[in-house]
């Protein structure tokens, strides 16, 4: 995920157990590498590796502070066979704002692996996913943390409610579809997660569970999620969700409640389709304008969970423009309303998403 | 003599009809083989608008190669059937 990286609270028992945990990677990282070296075995398959992904350059102004973040995505996926995927993606970030408010820019730049993970597609009921993957509470994380996909710049204020540590979870997933109707759909995911303070490989000890039904006709989707956080102080978070593009207009509605004991909060976020719409011709088929309201109340101090240290209401305004549909530009602005003061946020960014196959795949490709 | 020509003219024209019939035979199954396709792609495209729809546009230009492998990921993220993942295949990238 672009959006923060929260560190976890060090632990003696974690210390002790860091070990362990490098030599369980280094074992799944050979695993993987036996996976990929399989891959040329298959090569009269008619499906190979692809990388795929998304560059941005990103700049906000958030109460004064302006800063500038190049980011690269990158996304490797390897089919192995008709039921297997190989699936990886790491973000390699940077950060350049003043050090003061006259200071010289100054960056720092870092890297990420937001997942490694083999997935092994049983059939359409059973999904058995082991590794590295993003920790699937709602659905900002999973289905809209990718850059190119989210519609403003900055994750919800309730992100960090049921994605600590990271995220990312380290440990096995099942998913699926339980029932399939045409009118009706029903899924499910449950996962678990062990503690890991592996430098880039964080992830906190949790398990938890998301069921999801989708009215296909409606082109609705609404769900609820749980998890427990089963390190340090052991505790509940749970959510619900909805996701809802309507025939009759074009519009792209989604949001989320979130709760925690530390508090709970909502977000409600909708785009105008103009692309749908069938009006405005073509120049305005690629504009797409954007509203986001949330709200947050805290409940009890938290150290570390990275939620705001007050009730907090923010409102942002966005505009979408894609040139092409690989390429869009982005500016909002968003003001935050507290009880102490009120706080203007600014961005603009370019995202491009992109999707090859694998250079040394090209030949065979054609 | 002329029954065994006769005979000969009359197989002529039989191997002559039925060949021209399996060959019509065949050019209708390869219109309703490429009927169906038609029908599958059209088929993909409501299933991808349903499904992929809600999170992003169409890509405007993808081998199978690389539609293959992008609908694997989607099915375990997107929860997507085989049967959609097939059939969207065939709008992506027929």
């Amino acid at each position: 995920m672009e959006t923060a990286v929260h560190k976890v609270a060090p632990s003696t028992r974690a210390n002790a157990s860091s070990f362990g945990c490098v030599r369980i990677y280094r074992n799944a990282a050979l695993f993987l590498l036996m996976a990929v070296l399989y891959v040329p075995a298959a090569k009269g398959q008619a499906e190979g590796p692809v990388i795929t992904g998304s560059a941005g350059f990103l700049y906000s102004n958030n109460d004064g502070q302006t800063s500038v973040q190049p980011i690269l995505t990158p996304v490797v996926l390897v089919p192995l066979g008709s039921h297997l995927l190989v699936e990886t993606s790491a973000q390699l970030q940077g950060y350049i704002a003043r050090s003061s408010a006259n200071g010289p820019y100054e960056g720092q730049f870092f890297g990420t692996l937001q997942y490694l993970q083999l997935d092994w597609v049983v059939n359409s009921h059973l999904t058995v996913v082991a590794g590295r993957f993003t920790t699937p509470f709602n659905i900002y994380g999973e289905r809209l943390g990718p850059m190119w996909l989210h519609n403003l710049q900055d994750a919800p204020l309730i992100y960090p409610i049921g994605t600590r540590t990271t995220g990312s979870s380290n440990g096995g997933m099942v998913r699926g579809v339980v029932v399939s109707r045409p009118t009706w759909l029903l899924n499910y995911t449950v996962f678990f997660s062990t503690l890991s303070e592996v430098s880039n490989l964080e992830s906190g000890r949790a398990f938890g569970a998301r069921t999801g039904i989708f009215l296909p006709r409606a082109r609705l989707e609404v769900g609820t999620s749980y998890q427990r956080f089963l390190q340090d102080q052991h505790n509940d978070s749970y959510g619900a969700y909805f996701s809802w593009q309507p025939r009759s207009a074009p519009v792209d509605a989604k949001g989320e409640y979130a709760h925690s004991p530390q508090g709970h909060g909502y977000w409600i976020e909708a785009a105008l389709r103009f692309k749908d719409s069938g009006k405005g011709g073509l120049a305005l088929a690629k504009f797409q304008p954007v509203v986001r309201g949330q709200q947050f109340f805290r409940k009890a101090p938290g150290v570390n969970d990275f939620l705001p240290a007050t009730d907090t209401q923010r409102v942002d305004f966005g505009l979408n423009y894609y040139p092409i549909p690989s390429v869009r530009l982005n500016a909002s602005y968003g003001r935050q309303f507290t009880d102490a003061r009120d706080i203007n946020y600014w961005t603009a960014d370019i995202t491009y998403h992109f999707l090859f196959p694998m250079a040394f795949w090209l030949k065979e490709s054609k | 003599m002329r029954s065994r020509s006769n005979l000969v003219v009359l197989a002529l024209v039989a191997v002559s009809l039925v060949s021209a019939a399996t060959s019509r035979a065949g050019r209708q199954n390869v219109n309703t083989k490429a009927a169906a396709k038609v029908d599958e792609a059209a088929e993909g495209e409501k299933r991808f608008v349903t499904n992929c729809g809600r999170c992003h546009q169409p890509p405007s230009d993808i081998s199978p190669r690389e539609a293959k492998a992008v609908l694997r990921q989607m099915r375990v993220r997107a929860m997507l059937s085989a049967e959609d993942e097939r059939l969207i295949l065939k709008y992506l990238a027929p």
